[in-house]
This record gives structure tokens, C-alpha cells and sequence, in this order.
């Protein structure tokens, strides 16, 4: 496969800050890619630099074969690009829009006519083509970007955050837009939304911090970073906690147990496999006669994987996020379920550091404690030691 | 030059529909008209001197040509940088240069536009029976298209500077004032070689000499072009730099 897209060493600084480090990776015809980061990674950093406008500060990337800075005409004329803002001019109506684009593109009227024909179709718009652009809503305007990145076939399409601030169903609309047009084109699709990268692009690049800290599809990226599945069984198993634990680890397959505490008189355990060992484990719980009550596989889903590499590297992704995406997942939990990723991902993740335990304002009421003319209103020290009390 | 025809017509479309161009073409119809009444009067029924007023030799002419450019360049780079349609433009295949070129172009088409009265007020003598001396006429008029373009530059170079369309405007018409003023300015000195200098670089006279006269001299219009180009070139590099920012 002809590498249409190939980005080698690619370093972007805004001034003192990293944008981008060192990012390097190839993208071949007709590949549909998913760029997946946090706010700030650089995913806009990099698809602004394929787009050829920025250049970057060390590094080379081509498209089709041209060099985005040297060439910057060729690979423009070669894309089709369209930034988060949709930046259309607000005056002008849709298809003068994109009659503006045909002709920035060099096209030929017939040509002009004919692709604002098949495209509007495209993105559905062909009712409001004589609709002010300023007066479209935001999902409309958003397809009518589209078109306008369509308009003169592009070889490769990079769409940046092609759903941000659109509603649910403006999003699903956009979306299955993408999966038609994967079918034409090279896409680069760019989000910081997992759903919306994993229901259109097979190959996901996910960026943290200017860095690549993985490129696969979603089986790799699962195999890759994501192989601690396991059998979690919760179940009423008598006093002796050691027995059931080298009981169960016993099982063939089973790697690890790892015991996850007790809740009331449930003890739960993870039982490391990496296939489904729920029989095995709900036979030794029967012939036990230990009362299940729980007993289920748990295999990471990609959305753990990402939160994951973003809170792995310091990214500041609240603990109710990851929460969200895992219900099933207790919060004391999480550190463990973290660990096995100190191997992964070029960089060495770090664990997020606790919170910092919330300063302690002590309002004391006691209108005698230091002198009656004190503002009682006020704090009268902050984390100051109790006054011993009278026996 | 890829897509400056492309971008000049938008921004032609662009000028006019907003209400700002219409705004300026009735002002400055409506002004030149009463003008050139006052000036037939003061020249006492001499067209071409009248004329000459309505294209460089009163102040009105400097007052149009100083405020009105910035007025249109004003928006032109810096809100487009705001609304993100800076990204979008420099993504096409177009070249910066043309960007600038074909922005710069219909700003100036505009001007010439607004100088135009001069020429419909020739007309209108002339159907009255005097004709005057059309080598000035045409003269004046590209004269003063020449200056409004180089203010049209200047002024699409201040917008190239900030975001902000009236930091833009009020950097530009200072500028134009500044220069208008100069030679005022190098009146008052007693020094010789600053006086030439100043006489280098002075646009109204640069105007009036030749120009407004009737003189079509290559020295002349090389003066105003090679500035307007320089401050072209400094926009386009302006432009640039956004890039690295």
C-alpha cells in the first residue's frame, strides 16, 4: 500500500511549548484514520501542518508525494480540509460558497456546476443551497463545510473535530456523512470523542502531549495495551480468603488473582486470563456452594485504553470521566487497573497524583475563645489545632 | 498567480454587500458634487482649475483619500484572521501573494471608483458646453487612484498587523494623516537635507506635480508604485508570519 500520507519526525513549538514531539507515522490510500486525543495533544497542531498551514518547526510530512512546505500548492490542491471553526464566509450564499471554492481550485464551470450538484446532494443540502451560510444552524453549516471540502475530489480529506458542538442527532448525521465518504477518500478525522473515532475510522492514532502513544486499529490497540481481561467473580466464600484465592487460581489459563477486597461478606476477585474462564469459575463456586453474586468477563474497551494513555500521561481527565466510561470499575480500583501500563506507550506514564487534601477552615462559634471583640464571621485559623476540650 | 482573480471578485462582492461601501460611495458622491460647485465658484468658471481641485489640490481630495482606504482595508485580513477564514484561504491553492494582491486590487477598484465623480463632473461640463483638458482629467484621476492605492496597501498592511479591524483602521488613517502632512511638517524646519529628504517621499507632491497636471511621467508612477509594492510585500510577509505565530 502507497503511503499517501508519511510524517516523519514531525516537532511543532509554539515558543517555549511542545505542540507536537517528534510524531511520525504513514497513512495509506483509502485509509480512514481517527486522530483521538485530549484538548491540547496537538491533533489540530498536526492536521494543521498536513494542510500546509503551519510549517513545522523541524520534521517533514508529505501528502501524495509532495512536501506540505515546499510544495504547499501541490498538497493544497491535493486536499480537501476543513478546520474546527468551519470558517465559511458568512456573507456569501451556500452555493456561491462553493462556486468561491471551485475557482480558488481552479475548476472549470462545467466541472463547477456539476460537482455543486453531486455534492450538496451529498451533505443533503440542496434545498437551502440558496441559503446565506451566516443563516444556517450549526450542523447545517457544518455539512455545508463538507461540501465545501468535497467540492474538488480531494484526494485526502481532513476534517477537524467534524462533530464538535453539534447535537446527538446532527452528530449521527455527520457521522454516517463520514462512513460514505471513507469509501472514496483518504480521511484523517480528528476528535477528542472515542465513540465517534470508533464508529468511523478503523485505525486510531491516539496523541497525548505532542506524542503518539499508539496507532492501530482497535483489535492492535486492545492487544497491544489492553490484554489484562478477566473473569471478576463475587461471591459469599467463608472465612478463609487464601483457600478460595489458590482455589480459584488454580484454574487452568488463569495467570493471576487478585483479590479485591471483601463487601460485607461478598469477597470479590479478578481472576488474570485471557480467555473467558466463567465456567471454570462458576463450577468451583458451585461445588464450593459458594452464593454467587457476581460472575462476569471483563475485557477493556477501547474508551479504558484512552483514558487510560490520557491520565497515564498526567493529562488532567477527571476521575468522574473514567468513572462514567467504567461504572462497574470501584475508584479504589483504578490504581491497579493502571498499572500494568508503566510498559506501554513511549513515554513512561505516571500516575496522577492524589488531590490535595482540601484546606480545613475552622469557623470557631465560642465567642470567649479570644476575646469577645473577635468577627465570628471570620475564620479564626486556618487548619489550627482543636482547643482541648474540658473533661 | 493562482485564484487572485478569484479572491479580488469576492472581495469585490465582499465591499459591496456590506452597507459600509454604499455608505462611503453616497458621501463621497454627495461631497465631491457640492465641492466642485464651490470650486467652479472660487476658480471663477475655470473648469480645469476646478478640476484640479477636485482631484489633488484641496484638502477635501487628501481628507477622501487619507480616510476612506483604511475604512475598506480595515476588515479585510484581520477579521478573516478572527473568523478563522484566514485558515481557510491559506489552506486553498492560492498563493499569499495572491491573497493580498487580490484583496489589495479590489479595494483599489473601489477607490477608483469613489475618484470617478471627478470624471462624471468633467462629463457633465463638458454637456455643458466647456471642455476641459482631458489629459489632466484622465491625469488626475489615475493620480489619485494611484495614491488611494497606496494607501489601500498601507492600509492592508496595518490590518495584516493585529486582529483587531479598528486597531487596524486607526493605525492606517494616522499613517495617511502623517503623510499627508509631511511636507507641512518639512516647512517648518530650517534644515536643507531634511527638506530633501521629505521631498523624496512626498506623496502630495508627488501627486501634484505631475499627475494632477496632466503628466504621465514612469518616474512619478514608479514612486507610487514601488511603495505601494513595498508595503504589499510587507503585508504578504505579515501574512506569513500568522503562520509561525
Amino acid at each position: 500500500m502507497r503511503a499517501v500520507i508519511s510524517v516523519q519526525q514531525l516537532t511543532r513549538t509554539y515558543g517555549a511549548h511542545v505542540a507536537l514531539d517528534s510524531v511520525s507515522f504513514e497513512i495509506g490510500k483509502g485509509e480512514v484514520v481517527g486522530f483521538l486525543g485530549p484538548n491540547g495533544a496537538g491533533k489540530t497542531t498536526t492536521l494543521r501542518i498536513l494542510a500546509g498551514y503551519l510549517p513545522p518547526t523541524s520534521g517533514t510530512a508529505r501528502v501524495a508525494g509532495f512536501d506540505v512546505v515546499r510544495d504547499s500548492i501541490e498538497v493544497r490542491q491535493r486536499i480537501g480540509y476543513l478546520p474546527e471553526s468551519v470558517p465559511l464566509y458568512r456573507e456569501l450564499r451556500v452555493e456561491e460558497m462553493l462556486r468561491f471554492h471551485a475557482r480558488l481550485h481552479g475548476m472549470d464551470r462545467a466541472r463547477t456546476e456539476r460537482r455543486i450538484g453531486a455534492v450538496l446532494e451529498q451533505v443533503q443540502l440542496t434545498e437551502r443551497r440558496r441559503d446565506l451560510v451566516g443563516n444556517l444552524s450549526r450542523g447545517l453549516r457544518q455539512r455545508a463545510g463538507l461540501a465545501t471540502a468535497l467540492l474538488p475530489e480531494p484526494e485526502v480529506l481532513i476534517l477537524d473535530e467534524p462533530t464538535s458542538g453539534l447535537d446527538p442527532i446532527q452528530r449521527i448525521e455527520v457521522r454516517s456523512l463520514l462512513q460514505q465518504l471513507a469509501s472514496h477518500h483518504t480521511v484523517i478525522v480528528s476528535s477528542h470523542i472515542l465513540p465517534e473515532i470508533e464508529a468511523v475510522c478503523p485505525r486510531v492514532i491516539i496523541v497525548t502531549k505532542g506524542r503518539i502513544a499508539a496507532d492501530g486499529t482497535r483489535e492492535q490497540l486492545l492487544k497491544q495495551l489492553g490484554d489484562r481481561s478477566y473473569v471478576r467473580l463475587e461471591a459469599v466464600v467463608g472465612p478463609d480468603v487464601a483457600k478460595a484465592k489458590a482455589l480459584l487460581g488454580s484454574i487452568a489459563g488463569v495467570s493471576e488473582v487478585l483479590d479485591k477486597g471483601r463487601l460485607g461478606i461478598h469477597q470479590c476477585f479478578d481472576l488474570v486470563c485471557s480467555t473467558d474462564l466463567r465456567e471454570d469459575a462458576g463450577a468451583i463456586a458451585a461445588a464450593r456452594g459458594w452464593a454467587l453474586r457476581e460472575l462476569s468477563w471483563r475485557t477493556p474497551s477501547l474508551e479504558q485504553i484512552f483514558a487510560r494513555i490520557a491520565l497515564g500521561d498526567g493529562e488532567a481527565l477527571p476521575s468522574s470521566a473514567l468513572d462514567g466510561a467504567q461504572p462497574a470499575q470501584a475508584a479504589s480500583a483504578a490504581p491497579v487497573e493502571l498499572s500494568p501500563l508503566v510498559t506501554l506507550g513511549p513515554t513512561t506514564p505516571t500516575m496522577p497524583a492524589k488531590p490535595p487534601a482540601p484546606t480545613k477552615i475552622v469557623y470557631n462559634l465560642n465567642p470567649f475563645d479570644a476575646g469577645a471583640g473577635r468577627d465570628l464571621g471570620k475564620p479564626k485559623a486556618v487548619d489550627a489545632p482543636k482547643p482541648p476540650t474540658n473533661p | 498567480m493562482r485564484g487572485f482573480l478569484a479572491i479580488y471578485r469576492r472581495e469585490l462582492g465582499g465591499i459591496f454587500m456590506g452597507p459600509l461601501a454604499w455608505t462611503l460611495l453616497v458621501i463621497a458622491y454627495a461631497l465631491q458634487g457640492l465641492l466642485f460647485l464651490v470650486y467652479l465658484k472660487t476658480s471663477q468658471g475655470d473648469v480645469d482649475l476646478a478640476l484640479r481641485f477636485a482631484f489633488g489640490e484641496s484638502w477635501a481630495f487628501w481628507a477622501l483619500a487619507a480616510l476612506f482606504p483604511p475604512l475598506l482595508t480595515m476588515r479585510m485580513i484581520s477579521e478573516e484572521s478572527r473568523m478563522g477564514l484566514l485558515e481557510y484561504l491559506l489552506t486553498a491553492p492560492v498563493t499569499d501573494v495572491a491573497v493580498v494582491l487580490g484583496k489589495f486590487c479590489a479595494a483599489t477598484t473601489f477607490m477608483a471608483l469613489v475618484w470617478s465623480a471627478g470624471l462624471l463632473h468633467a462629463l457633465l461640463v463638458m454637456r455643458a458646453g466647456v471642455t476641459p483638458d482631458w489629459g489632466a482629467v484622465w491625469g488626475g484621476w489615475l493620480g489619485a487612484v494611484l495614491v488611494s492605492g497606496l494607501f489601500c496597501a498601507t492600509g492592508l498592511c496595518a490590518s495584516s498587523f493585529t486582529n483587531t479591524p479598528v486597531v487596524a483602521a486607526f493605525g492606517s488613517i494616522v499613517a495617511h494623516l502623517l503623510i499627508v502632512i509631511l511636507p507641512l511638517l518639512g516647512a517648518l524646519t530650517e534644515s536643507e537635507w531634511i527638506r530633501a529628504a521629505i521631498a523624496r517621499v512626498d506623496v502630495v507632491d508627488h501627486h501634484k506635480a505631475s499627475f494632477l497636471v496632466g503628466v504621465v511621467d514612469s518616474a512619478y508612477a514608479g514612486f507610487f508604485l514601488v511603495w505601494t509594492a513595498l508595503f504589499l510585500f510587507v503585508a504578504t510577509r505579515s501574512l506569513e508570519a500568522r503562520r509561525w505565530r
